[in-house]
């Protein structure tokens, strides 16, 4: 009898899980239930949508026909109540049970609403589901200025499509550096200048306590007490694991699901994968999230294979992001920020106004991270690195006092399979 | 599948192939955007031509977040310009650095084996490159490894 899988969730990590199943798996029933409508679109790309440089079908990673093809059944718009996983099933909101031998829970993670006084009284836009990109692209074409709240990844990616729509931008951020998660202070310092130097206004170390309408504005007040008017408000100020329906089905909770070395949850033939899931960490002994879409792709393969049967062990996740925002490439490796005994590698190529790149290494003589601010020259290099950090590979030192020396055999360490 | 083949030992990191790579692709003779780089490796005493292997499990392919890049029927990975956002994480993603990018086009790219006709082996003079069939370039030393391990060879 072929093996029922249910996957809740449409996105990285379950797309991901699809293909680890169907590696050892042909036969198997897929369901993936879905709370949004359609196939499964690119979160990554939905900036690009709102700056009007995308359609909704460029958005689409998968069609119909795909899911078909492989044997998938789609379930859309529907809400799962809870999990019952005594009697292995998925019990929708709409009423409707779902039995299951392998469940993924792959839900993914919900944006977090901040704490300001007036936000639900005034129109304000998020930037993390499809229905959210296309309320900002509606919003953004009436706009002359806006306020982004939240200078982080999402927050910074908002600010960007506005800005290639010629709308005037305030920027507050709570940190003293835009990108908190993804650089380090000199590298922000050098992103803070580039984003001025663009004529947005940033306001860093700052929150908003207040919004409110103002005629067909709205009021932006600050914890300074500064205030200020905009025609939109867009509020970026994190995600969180979207997990909260899970509170009565006995599997352990802490910020995430909680998964072991092989995505299992506490409950028998119970996954989780991608943003919901608290993994082991591959350079430290805690458990991380990184709600980013490179782990969500390598959680959802490993749990995959692992509910075929198969044990494939998930290393642990690695921070790791590169972003190009106000024509300037920036990316993140592991631990950029060096902590107690780690020490740091600088190196500013030519013209070091205007790059920045760090090696964090620890005591052991391991490279653990890196951070750079450059042209997109230097991300391809950050490639090598990302590769050695995962090899564990000690540092060796700058080869011509500019490149981060490397063996032949740590460049060569994947022999290619043809 | 037909793949570039470096002879390492026969290269003298003369950086033809990057120009003629970075000509033939972007009209300019600018090794920085060649789609194939000399790795010098001076402690070593040698130089490592590197370029797109085409990896089986191509990270590059599997953490793009737009399925901009492909498996093509002939083993290739191919990046596909109008699906690519230029989000670089294809670049942090390839542990060879051969991922590149077009600044002018905004999109990511590899080692497209010049539709058929690699510039960079053609003006390889050392011959450090070749362009050919890997699968049966490598059947003699799996031959010869099978008959030393007393194993049938296929």
């Amino acid at each position: 009898m072929s093996t029922k899988y249910v996957l809740i969730g449409n996105s990285a990590a379950a797309l991901a899980a699809v293909d680890g199943i169907r590696k050892f798996d042909k036969q198997g029933e897929i369901t993936i239930v879905n709370r949004e409508t359609g196939p499964a679109y690119s979160r990554v790309a939905l900036p690009y949508y709102v700056a009007g440089e995308m359609t909704l079908d460029d958005l689409l990673i998968r069609q119909k026909p795909d899911y078909q093809k492989i044997g998938v059944s789609l379930v859309e718009n529907e809400n799962v109540k809870a999990i019952n996983a005594s009697a292995k099933q998925v019990e929708l909101e709409s009423g409707k049970k779902v039995s299951y031998d392998k469940l993924l829970i792959a839900t993914g993670s919900e944006t977090i609403v901040p704490p300001i006084q007036g936000l639900s009284s005034i129109p304000h836009h998020y930037l993390w589901t499809l229905e959210d990109a296309i309320g900002m692209k509606k919003a953004a074409e009436r706009a002359k200025t806006a306020v982004v709240i939240g200078g982080g990844f999402i927050g910074m990616l908002a600010a960007e499509a506005l800005r290639k729509l010629k709308i005037k931008l305030t920027i507050v951020e709570m940190a003293p550096i835009l990108l908190p998660q993804l650089l380090d202070e000199g590298a922000g310092n050098l992103f803070l200048k580039a984003v001025r130097d663009e004529g947005v206004t940033v306001k860093t170390g700052a929150l908003v306590s207040a919004v409110a309408k103002k005629g067909d504005a709205i009021e932006v007040t600050l914890k300074s007490g500064e205030t200020f008017t905009v025609d939109m408000a867009v509020v970026a100020t994190g995600v969180r694991p979207h997990a909260a329906f899970l509170q009565s089905s006995g599997i352990t909770l802490n910020k995430g699901v909680l998964v072991n070395e092989y995505l299992q949850t506490n409950q028998a033939d119970v996954y989780a994968a991608g943003d919901v899931a608290e993994t082991k960490d591959f350079l430290s002994a805690d458990r991380s999230i990184y709600a980013i879409w490179p782990t969500a792709i390598d959680q959802g393969r490993a749990a995959g294979v692992n509910m075929t049967g198969k044990r494939q062990e998930y290393p642990g996740s690695l921070g790791m992001n590169v972003v190009e925002l106000f024509n300037v490439t920036l990316a993140q490796l592991g631990r950029f920020r060096e902590g107690p005994g780690d020490s740091v590698k600088m190196l500013s190529s030519k013209g070091s106004e205007e790059s920045y790149r760090k090696v964090v290494v620890d005591k052991n003589g391991t490279l653990v991270g890196a951070v750079y601010v450059g042209d997109e020259n230097g991300v391809a290099e950050m490639g090598v690195i990302h590769s050695a950090i995962k090899r564990r590979e000690k540092w060796q030192g700058f080869k011509d006092g500019r490149q981060p020396q490397f063996t032949y055999g740590a460049v060569m360490h994947n022999v290619p399979r043809y | 599948m037909k793949q570039i083949v470096v002879y390492q030992e026969k290269c003298t990191a003369c950086r033809e192939c990057e120009v003629s790579c970075s000509f033939s692709h972007e009209g300019a003779f600018v090794p920085a955007l060649s789609r194939i780089k000399v790795a010098d490796f001076y402690e070593e005493q040698f130089y490592q031509p590197m370029v797109c292997v085409h990896c089986a499990d191509a990270p590059c392919a599997a953490v793009c977040p737009t399925v901009a890049i492909q498996r093509q029927a002939d083993g290739q990975i191919k990046v596909i310009d109008d699906r690519c956002i230029g989000c670089k994480m294809c670049l942090l993603a390839c542990p060879f650095g051969v991922m590149g990018f077009s600044p002018d086009k905004g999109v990511a790219h590899n080692c497209d084996f010049c539709d058929g006709d690699p510039q960079c082996v053609q003006f390889c003079t050392p011959g450090a490159l070749e362009f050919k069939d890997v699968v049966s370039a490598a059947a003699p030393a799996k031959q010869k490894a099978a008959a030393a391990l007393g194993l049938p060879q296929t």
